[in-house]
């Protein structure tokens, strides 16, 4: 994901996650539209590839991509309902 | 299953306390056209509605709720949290304070708890997708009432200004599953017929009423 820092990747994921959520909703009622297709395969690569960075670098944003080497890192992240330091 | 992701689907960083506001937002939590009745609505509608993309639209708009419910959540904690007795007596946040503390409890801005009477779930596609239809409007009602009140206040503005937003996606969404319902169904019958139960409706068979 190039030089982007902490913030920048997590609103990254966001964005790209939301744009996922609209096309979702959109294909459910439109299956069988190529652009909305083609739309949601861009930005679930994005996704992917942004959400194993963010994981990497600074914890995990899923309970199933918990690094377990010395602590139950799950609990010590902040809640999104923290404001600021959520990220 | 649903499996959390430790984010919000739009951002909330409140950088000063108002109970006043929280007062009012808190109705989108927990009042009758807030995002709990929502999710509930839909999550509930979904099981017995007789369309594949229906059964889509209602779960994943459904779990999109629960996503706004969260939201709404993080409002009034921000709004709430590290209140003083002074901030609680003068603003009138007292009457909730002496239930609730600072702890989040699903209720109307007037205060009536949250009751699954304020949803439907009918067993019946059209009745459900037109209850659906004006749950997203008196939803982006309550915004617009929101956002007048929340204007001086961009922290709290904006997330509100994405939530009314996704009111107007929804109805969008439910109109197009009403059209693809409607489009099922015989023509003659359009508002009086029930997938579920009228499988075999009198004049079935075109070739014979003729």
């Amino acid at each position: 994901m190039g030089n982007i820092n902490k913030k920048e990747l997590f609103d990254l994921i966001n964005q790209v996650s939301f744009m996922l959520d609209d096309i979702t909703l959109y294909l459910n009622t439109h299956p069988d539209c190529a652009d909305a297709l083609e739309a949601y395969r861009h930005y679930k690569h994005i996704r992917k590839e942004a959400i194993k960075d963010y994981t990497e670098m600074y914890g995990p944003i899923c309970r199933y991509d918990v690094n377990t080497e010395n602590y139950w890192d799950w609990v010590n992240k902040p809640w999104p309902w923290e404001g600021e330091c959520g990220c | 299953m649903w499996v959390y992701e430790k984010r919000l689907q739009c951002p909330v960083n409140i950088k000063e306390t108002n109970a006043k506001l929280a007062q009012a937002i808190i109705s989108q939590f927990g009042g009758p056209d807030g995002e709990l009745a929502a999710s509930m609505r839909y999550l509930s509608q979904r099981f017995s509605t007789p369309y594949k993309e229906v059964m889509a639209t209602l779960n994943d708009i459904g779990t999109e709720e629960l996503g706004h419910l969260e939201i709404i959540g993080s409002i009034v904690y921000q709004l709430t949290k590290d209140l003083s007795m002074e901030e609680i007596k003068a603003s009138g946040f007292d009457k909730y304070y002496v239930d609730h503390t600072l702890g989040l409890w699903p209720q109307a801005a007037g205060g009536v708890p949250f009751n699954a009477c304020e949803f439907q779930s009918k067993g019946d596609v059209i009745t459900d997708l037109y209850e659906d239809l004006a749950a997203e409007q008196k939803a982006r009602s309550t915004y617009d009432n929101l956002l007048r009140l929340t204007k001086d206040y961009p922290d709290v503005y904006e997330p509100l200004k994405f939530l009314r937003a996704r009111e107007i996606v929804h109805f969008q969404r439910f109109g197009e599953c009403l059209r693809l319902v409607q489009d099922k169904l015989d023509e003659k019958n359009f508002y009086a017929f029930n997938p579920n139960f009228d499988k075999v409706a009198p004049c079935v068979d075109m070739k014979k009423c003729k």
